[in-house]
């Protein structure tokens, strides 16, 4: 999908300059003289990134921006101010209306487009979108520790997945590797001799290619000074020794942006299954739920109309999980798909507990849910 | 009676000179040198004076003013010839496509330009510690400009060279009280 970024300003020239400017990426410029424009454009056109001049006739940058950050549907749009203005007074007051970045002219083509691509996924023009990988799919994780023994005991912890663990021990090995390789995580420990972990993260910060990999800080829990410096200087997160591994891949996940609907939604022929995990806590509830709307789409675009609720590998029922499923079945209420619930005999008994379960059926296998509807 | 200025005259010609050689350096990619500086006071000018370029040359004039702590205005003129090229530079064309008669165009590359170079100079200002905020620009075209101000405490004209081809900022302050 083309990005799409609005140009507020009087100046045509400015316009040009920002058309010019993208000329060589995947994108869509739409433009606006003035902030009366400028909204009215930005709620047709509903833009990923808005260049806001300050200076205008008819409304200027500053009330367009107040009126935009009032305004509930667009509100979220990201917006770097482009002005000549740049006294202190100003950048105070538009830095609490909320802009993403500022940019002072006279200004760099190649600044503007650095700006803009730290705020929105800017891609050359011609270059496919990226695929999201899914949770299953091999990635590459860069573990930086000085102790072999720490490694192994990553790439153990992580056998069971696709992932590709790669160990060096120092600053200078994990350079070269990123120079052969970009991985699509990195772990370094915090104890590495001479603060060389901070230096590995500025270095990886400051290259244009390694820049946006997740760095993840290894911590043993009571090194909380050292844990504090790594958060202060902008580590993804920390993750404490020894390694819990559920919430390592979990963190992994979340940071390259992995599609873990594979854990919990299986496509079958008529059917789709959703397959709930033993632990069933708030952040895997989460994971469902945010996944929930986008493939019961997919599955009733492919033509299956129902749907079984597997809670059978389920430990234990908790409110978020029965609000999950009560969501569930109320989407399949709505778009005519007929449901089934599996459970074993300690979620059945649970479900009794509770006012909105207690009237559930549950089938003992999903075959048995599968003839049931 | 003039005014004693707050900003002493090397001051003023190094945030002229800043201002001029960011935009230049940045938007156009060329460089310039300060030729004349001009000191104008109301005893020895009361009548105006002519700007230092050939009054017959065809000329565009960009100008912006600020309001606050200090109060000013600064014009930009600029030969027709160099105004061409700055603003084929500027966006990226050349001259046979913005058309000699393209005055919006140029009028408003131009303006921009004197949007920045005020801007700057307003900058440097602010970080000195006189607040002010900026007008919108605005574009004369002519020859034989004469500026008659009615009250300034401040008036410098300063002529620049950008690669043989001439240009003059005139700046106007007065400080508020």
């Amino acid at each position: 999908m083309r990005l799409k970024i609005l140009t507020v300003d009087d100046s045509k020239t400015v316009r040009i300059i920002v058309k010019k400017s993208f000329k060589g990426f995947d994108c869509e410029i739409t433009e606006a003289q003035n902030g009366v424009e400028g909204l009215a454009m930005a709620a047709k056109v509903n833009p990923d990134i808005i260049l806001l001049d300050i200076t205008m006739p008819v409304m200027d940058g500053v009330e367009m921006l107040t009126k935009l950050k009032s305004d509930p549907a667009l509100k979220a749009i990201p917006v770097i101010m482009l002005t000549a203005e740049a006294g202190r007074e100003n950048v105070m007051k538009i830095a609490k209306i909320g802009v993403r970045d500022y940019i002072v002219k006279p200004f760099k083509e190649d600044v503007l487009v650095d700006k803009v691509s730290r705020v929105v996924d800017l891609r050359p023009a011609g270059e496919a979108e990226p695929v999201q990988k899914k949770i299953d799919d091999p990635i590459d994780i860069l573990v930086v520790d000085d102790k072999p023994a720490i490694i192994n005991q990553v790439k153990e912890g992580v056998a069971h997945t696709p992932w590709n663990i790669h160990g060096v021990s120092s600053t200078g090995e994990a350079i070269d590797f990123c120079q052969k390789k970009i991985p699509d995580c990195i772990v370094i420990s915090l104890s590495l001799p001479e603060d060389a972990a901070i230096t590995l993260f500025r270095i990886i910060r400051s290259n244009a290619k390694t820049k946006y990999i997740p760095l993840f800080g290894l911590s043993v829990k009571t090194a909380v000074e050292e844990q504090a410096r790594a958060q202060q200087a902008g580590f993804s997160t920390i993750i404490h020794k020894p390694i819990d591994f559920e919430e390592f891949e979990n963190k992994v996940g979340k940071a390259v942006n992995l599609d873990a609907s594979g854990k919990y939604f299986e496509m079958g022929e008529g059917y789709m299954t959703v397959k709930l995990p033993k632990t069933c806590n708030a952040s895997v509830v989460n994971e469902v739920s945010t996944y929930l709307k986008a493939k019961t789409s997919e599955a009733v675009n492919s033509g299956i109309s129902k749907i079984i609720f597997d809670a059978q590998g389920v430990s234990s029922l908790n409110m978020d999980l029965i609000k999950l499923l009560l969501h569930s079945m109320k989407t399949c209420r709505d778009l005519s798909l007929k449901y089934a619930l599996t459970g074993n005999d300690v979620v059945i008994e649970e479900s009794k507990k509770f006012e909105e379960s207690k009237d559930w059926k549950f089938c003992d296998s999903v075959e048995t849910a599968k003839a049931s509807i | 009676m003039q005014q004693t200025f707050p900003i002493k005259d090397d001051e003023l010609e190094a945030l002229a000179k800043n201002a001029i050689d960011s935009v230049f350096s940045t938007m156009l990619n060329r460089s310039t040198t300060i030729q004349e500086v001009i000191k104008i006071d109301e005893d020895n000018h009361p009548e105006g004076i002519q700007l230092p370029v050939d009054a017959s040359m065809p000329m565009i004039a960009g100008t912006v003013g600020f309001l606050g702590n200090l109060t000013g205005i600064i014009y930009i003129f600029m030969e027709l010839p160099l105004a061409m090229e700055a603003t084929c530079s500027l966006l990226d064309m050349e001259e046979h496509e913005i058309g000699t008669d393209d005055h919006e165009l140029v009028n408003d590359a131009i303006g921009e330009l004197t949007n920045m170079i005020v801007g700057t100079f307003k900058n440097d200002l602010s970080n000195k510690g006189y607040e002010c905020r900026m007008t919108i620009p605005s574009i004369l075209r002519g020859s034989n400009f004469s500026i008659e101000p009615a009250e300034v405490a401040l008036r410098r004209i300063f002529k620049f060279d950008c690669g043989g081809r001439s240009f003059v900022i005139d700046v106007l302050m007065k400080e508020e009280n």
